[in-house]
C-alpha cells in the first residue's frame, strides 16, 4: 500500500507578510501587497509600461537566518531559507532525532538568482572585465542553489531536487514530493517554492510580452484583479512558500500536528504554445480530473479551488471554462479564490503559496477573498468567488497551477481522516 | 622584510569583514585554511576582493603559494612594487615568518561542475 502523505508545517515570505500568522491575517482581510516600484536603481521606471508589483519590503535575511547560509545565495533562495526555517519549526520536526537521509528537499523556482545574475551580466558587458565576474556567480545562479542551501542549513541528506516549470514550478514540487514519500524514498520532504525576480531585465521581459497589468500604475492595489471585467494582465510578485510533507505514519509516530493530507497530483502538457493556453480549456479540465482520480476522489467532492487566476484576459477565462466543464453544475457551489489578487504572481512560489492557502482553508474553514473582483466578467463568473472572506467547511481542496511552456499541474488536498 | 602597514591593514580588514571579526584579531602569521577556517571557495572570494581593492589580477598559478595572511600581504606588496608580470609567490623574495609552513595548499577543487 502506498504511503499517505500529510502536511505538518507551513512557512511563508510574501508581500502581505513574512510568517504564516501575518500572511493569513492579511489574506483573510483581503489586504493587497501590490505597490508601486519606485525605481530599479540606478535607472527610473519611466520606460516601463507596468510600474507595480507585489514586493517583499524591508527584507533583510540576517534578521531571520543567523548563519552564513543566507549571505551566500540570491534573494529568492534567501526567501526560501526563511520560509523553510519557519515551516520546519512549525512542524516540530527535530532534525537531530531524524535519519537525515530520509529528509528530502524539493524546490520549485522559475527564474532563480536573477538579482546577482543581472548585475554581473550588466557589469561584464559594460566593463568587459571577465576577471571581475564574482566567484559566486555560478553557484548563485545555478537553479538548485535554493534546494542546496536549504539542505545544508538543516542537514537534510535525502533526495534534493529543483523543479523549474515557470509558474507551476512549486505545484510540481508538491507533487514530486508526494510521489517521493508515497514511494518510500523519504519520510519527510521540505517543499519550497521561491522566486524573486522583480529585476530590471526580467520585469522588462514580462512587459515586452504584454503580460503585465499597465492600467493601474497610479492605483497599484487595483492592478491584480483576477476574473474581473477590467483586468488587464498579471502583476509580478515575489516571495516563498514552504510546506513540510511527511508520511502519515511518520507524523503519527512523532505525534505531529497535521494540517491536511496531500491526496493527489497530476502533471500534464498542453503541447500547444509557449505562453498561450488552449482556449477550449480541455487540457486544464483533464489535469484537474487526473489529480482527483489520483486522490481517489470525484469532482462532486471538491469544496474549494485555489485558482491559478493570474488576472490575464485569456488565462482566467480558460480556467473558468475548464472548471465548468469538469464540475458542471457543482462549479457554482465550490468556493474559489485567487491568491494572486493579494500578492501578485510570485512565479515559482505561486504553487506553494496557493498550496498554503488551500491547506489553511481546510484547516481553518476560512477562505480568503479575491481582491478587486468588483465587476465579474461574464466569461469568468462563478458563484463561489467573493470579494469577502468566506467561512465554510472544506473537506477537499484543489490547487491549480499553469506555467509557460504549455505546462499544467493540479494538486489535491483533503482533510485528514486520522 | 617589513610589510607595508597600509597594504597589510587593507587585507586584514577585507578578511575581517568577510569573517565578521575584529581586524586586530587577524594576524599575518595565520594560515588561511587552518587558522581562519577559509575553505577553497572562501579563499577565492577573498582574493576576488583583494583584486578589486588593489586593482590587480592574480593569475591561477600564483594561488598555490597564498596560504597565510602574510603570503597574501607579501604577494600584493610585490605585485604593486613592480609592473612586470607576477612571479610565482615562492620566488618572491624572503619568506614571511609564518608560524607554520604547513601543508602546501593544493587547491583541490571540491566544487562539482
Amino acid at each position: 500500500m502506498r504511503a499517505r502523505v500529510v502536511v505538518t508545517g507551513l512557512g511563508v515570505v510574501s508581500p502581505i507578510g513574512i510568517g504564516i500568522s501575518d500572511f493569513w491575517k492579511a489574506a483573510l482581510a483581503g489586504q493587497s501587497g501590490i505597490t508601486a516600484i519606485s525605481s530599479f536603481d540606478p535607472f527610473p521606471m519611466d520606460g516601463y509600461r507596468s510600474k507595480v508589483a507585489g514586493q517583499v519590503r524591508d527584507f533583510a535575511v540576517e534578521r531571520f537566518i543567523d548563519s552564513v547560509h543566507g549571505e551566500r545565495v540570491d534573494r529568492y533562495a534567501q526567501f526560501g531559507l526563511v520560509a523553510a526555517k519557519e515551516a520546519l519549526a512549525d512542524s516540530g520536526l527535530q532534525m537531530e532525532k531524524e535519519n537525515p537521509h530520509r529528509i528530502g528537499v524539493i524546490v520549485g523556482a522559475g527564474m532563480g538568482g536573477m538579482v546577482m545574475g543581472e548585475r554581473e551580466i550588466t557589469q561584464l558587458y559594460q566593463q568587459q572585465k571577465p576577471h571581475r565576474v564574482h566567484p559566486n556567480f555560478i553557484p548563485v545562479i545555478t537553479l538548485n542553489s535554493a534546494s542546496g542551501i536549504i539542505a545544508m542549513a538543516h542537514g537534510a541528506k535525502g533526495p534534493n531536487l529543483t523543479i523549474s516549470t515557470a509558474c507551476s514550478s512549486s505545484a510540481h514540487a508538491l507533487g514530486q514530493a508526494l510521489h517521493c514519500i508515497r514511494e518510500g524514498r523519504a519520510d519527510v520532504v521540505i517543499v519550497v517554492g521561491a522566486d524573486a525576480s522583480i529585476t530590471p531585465l526580467v520585469f522588462a521581459g514580462f512587459c515586452s510580452l504584454r503580460a503585465l497589468s499597465s492600467k493601474y500604475n497610479d492605483n497599484p492595489e487595483k492592478a491584480s484583479r483576477p476574473f474581473d471585467r477590467l483586468r488587464d494582465g498579471f502583476v509580478m510578485g515575489e516571495g516563498a512558500g514552504a510546506l513540510i510533507l511527511e508520511s502519515a505514519a511518520h507524523a503519527k509516530k512523532r505525534k505531529a500536528r497535521v494540517y491536511a493530507e496531500v491526496a493527489g497530483y497530476a502533471a500534464t502538457s498542453e503541447a500547444y504554445h509557449m505562453v498561450i493556453p488552449r482556449e477550449d480549456g480541455l487540457e486544464v479540465a483533464h489535469t484537474m480530473k487526473l489529480a482527483l482520480a489520483d486522490a481517489g476522489l470525484t469532482p462532486a467532492q471538491v469544496d474549494y479551488i485555489n485558482a491559478h487566476a493570474t488576472s490575464t484576459t485569456i488565462g482566467d477565462a480558460v480556467e473558468v471554462k475548464a472548471i465548468r466543464q469538469l464540475f458542471k453544475s457543482r462549479a457554482d457551489k465550490i468556493a474559489i479564490s485567487a491568491t494572486k489578487s493579494l500578492i501578485g504572481h510570485t512565479l515559482g512560489a505561486a504553487g506553494a503559496i496557493g498550496g498554503i492557502a488551500s491547506v489553511l482553508a481546510l484547516h481553518t474553514g476560512k477562505i480568503h477573498p479575491t481582491a478587486n473582483y468588483d465587476d465579474p466578467d461574464p466569461a469568468c463568473a462563478l458563484a463561489g468567488l467573493s470579494r469577502s472572506a468566506q467561512e465554510r467547511r472544506v473537506k477537499v481542496a484543489l490547487l491549480n497551477a499553469f506555467g509557460f511552456g504549455s505546462n499544467n499541474a493540479a494538486v489535491v488536498f483533503k482533510q485528514t481522516t486520522t | 622584510m617589513t610589510t607595508d602597514p597600509t597594504i597589510s591593514l587593507k587585507i586584514r580588514t577585507a578578511l575581517a569583514e568577510y569573517l565578521k571579526r575584529d581586524p586586530d584579531r587577524i594576524l599575518v602569521t595565520q594560515h588561511l585554511r587552518d587558522d581562519l577556517g577559509l575553505d577553497s571557495m572562501a579563499v577565492i572570494e577573498l582574493l576576488y576582493r583583494i583584486e578589486e581593492a588593489f586593482d590587480l589580477q592574480i593569475p591561477d598559478q600564483d594561488l598555490v603559494g597564498l596560504t597565510t595572511v602574510g603570503h597574501v600581504v607579501s604577494y600584493v606588496e610585490k605585485r604593486l612594487g613592480k609592473s612586470a608580470p607576477a612571479a610565482p609567490i615562492k620566488k618572491s623574495g624572503k619568506p614571511l615568518k609564518a608560524t607554520k609552513q604547513s601543508k602546501p595548499s593544493k587547491p583541490k577543487s571540491k566544487k562539482k561542475s
